[in-house]
């Protein structure tokens, strides 16, 4: 035995599996530290076996109100956000390019489709996402076509974004996605209803 | 904690909460709320900041779903969310009060005459400080490694391995154990 005890420190390390050599050795022939290891072990054990708390009141009643909240929250801004950029987008467009009846048929195709995705919006809130419940595959297929919009949104809301074409190519893609997700929500909300 | 929910479903309960099905939330929150408190009420000092813990976790679980990517345990992910908002807590209290957190009533080399005989280890880890307390119980209940704590407290690893050492030393004087000088 040498002339000194592990401290605790390293009798914690070996307890947890990472001791020096040093102490794998010395705590075959020390008895104290062995006796010090084991009331370690004896104390993880205890607070491991130590009873789980139980929350007094039903918090959930106070969560959820506060999620449907932050959901609807982001909802509005992340529509202000949108229609905010394609305004200022729109703007853009009319001073970076002379109006010709090919801008003017772009212009009146990205309204077109830019109202679509609005009514798509409104079909959606209608059919209240959130309220009703739904099987695991279609609830994976929405959670996809959500974050696809959502990513459509960062890109429509780019500074970066001054192409027409492009900006059109992204909306219609936003109508299409919006479109999918009325379809799986409204096909939800009647299966909940029989 | 374990996982209370198997894989294939939590994955299949987040996807539905992602895509706004309140009961999915519910579902989630009803197979965590204890384990979450739990660790709350060993990380914080009060049973009210041990539920304000809870609600500022799940509210954080419900803004971060997409976070979580299904190929990890989903408690894991959730825990350590709960121990980082309880360990603001713990932070910003420092903050205000310049830190007073030390061991409570325990006067560093000297005697406290208010100790009794013996605790039972409620008592005893209660009486610890917030930090010792939580280095014991993130490292010997909940199972994170002496870097994990560090990186969730904003401390280094040795503060970790001291704070752990000194909370065993104090607990097995408590309650009555024998330790090693």
């Amino acid at each position: 035995m040498s002339g000194r005890h592990g401290t605790p420190e390293e009798l914690l390390a070996l307890r947890d599996g990472e001791g020096s050599g040093w102490m794998r050795e010395h705590i075959t022939t020390c008895a104290a530290c062995a006796a010090e290891l084991r009331g370690m072990e004896q104390m993880r054990a205890r607070l491991r076996a130590l009873p789980a708390f139980h929350p007094p009141r039903d918090r959930w009643e106070k969560i959820a109100p506060l999620v449907r909240q932050e959901r609807e929250r982001r909802r509005v801004r992340s529509w202000a956000g949108i229609a905010t950029a394609a305004a200022l987008s729109g703007l853009t467009f009319l001073a970076l390019r002379p109006g010709t009846s090919d801008i003017a048929a772009e212009r009146a195709a990205l309204q077109r489709v830019m109202a679509q995705s609005s009514a798509l919006e409104q079909a959606l809130q209608a059919i209240g996402p959130g309220t009703h419940s739904m099987p695991a595959e279609a609830a994976m297929v929405a959670a996809e076509l959500q974050d696809r919009l959502s990513q459509l949104d960062v890109r429509l809301a780019s500074p970066q974004l001054t192409q027409r074409s492009q900006a059109l190519e992204l909306w219609r893609e936003r109508a299409g996605v919006l479109s999918a997700l009325v379809d799986v929500h409204s096909t939800r909300a009647a299966a909940a209803s029989f | 904690m374990a996982d209370v929910i198997p894989l294939g479903e939590a994955k299949s309960l987040v996807a539905r909460a992602r895509a706004g099905d309140m009961g999915a939330l519910e579902q989630l929150y009803r197979a965590h709320e204890r384990g979450v408190y739990t660790l709350a009420r060993r990380l914080t000092k009060t049973a009210e900041d041990a539920e304000d813990v809870l609600q500022e976790t799940f509210l954080e679980v419900c803004r971060s779903l997409g976070s979580w990517r299904g190929d990890g345990s989903l408690w894991g992910w959730i825990r350590t969310i709960a121990a980082s908002k309880a360990l603001m807590r713990y932070r910003r209290e420092k903050v205000r009060a310049a830190d007073s957190l030390d061991e409570t009533g325990e006067p560093e080399g000297g005697t406290y005459v208010d100790v009794p005989l013996r605790m039972d280890l409620e008592a005893a880890l209660e009486r610890l400080s917030e930090k010792s307390r939580a280095v014991v119980w993130l490292h010997d209940v909940e199972g994170y490694t002496h870097e994990e704590i560090a990186e969730l407290m904003g401390m280094t690893t040795s503060f970790s391995k001291s704070q752990l050492a000194r909370a065993h030393k104090k607990l097995r004087e408590w309650l009555g154990g024998e330790a090693l000088a």
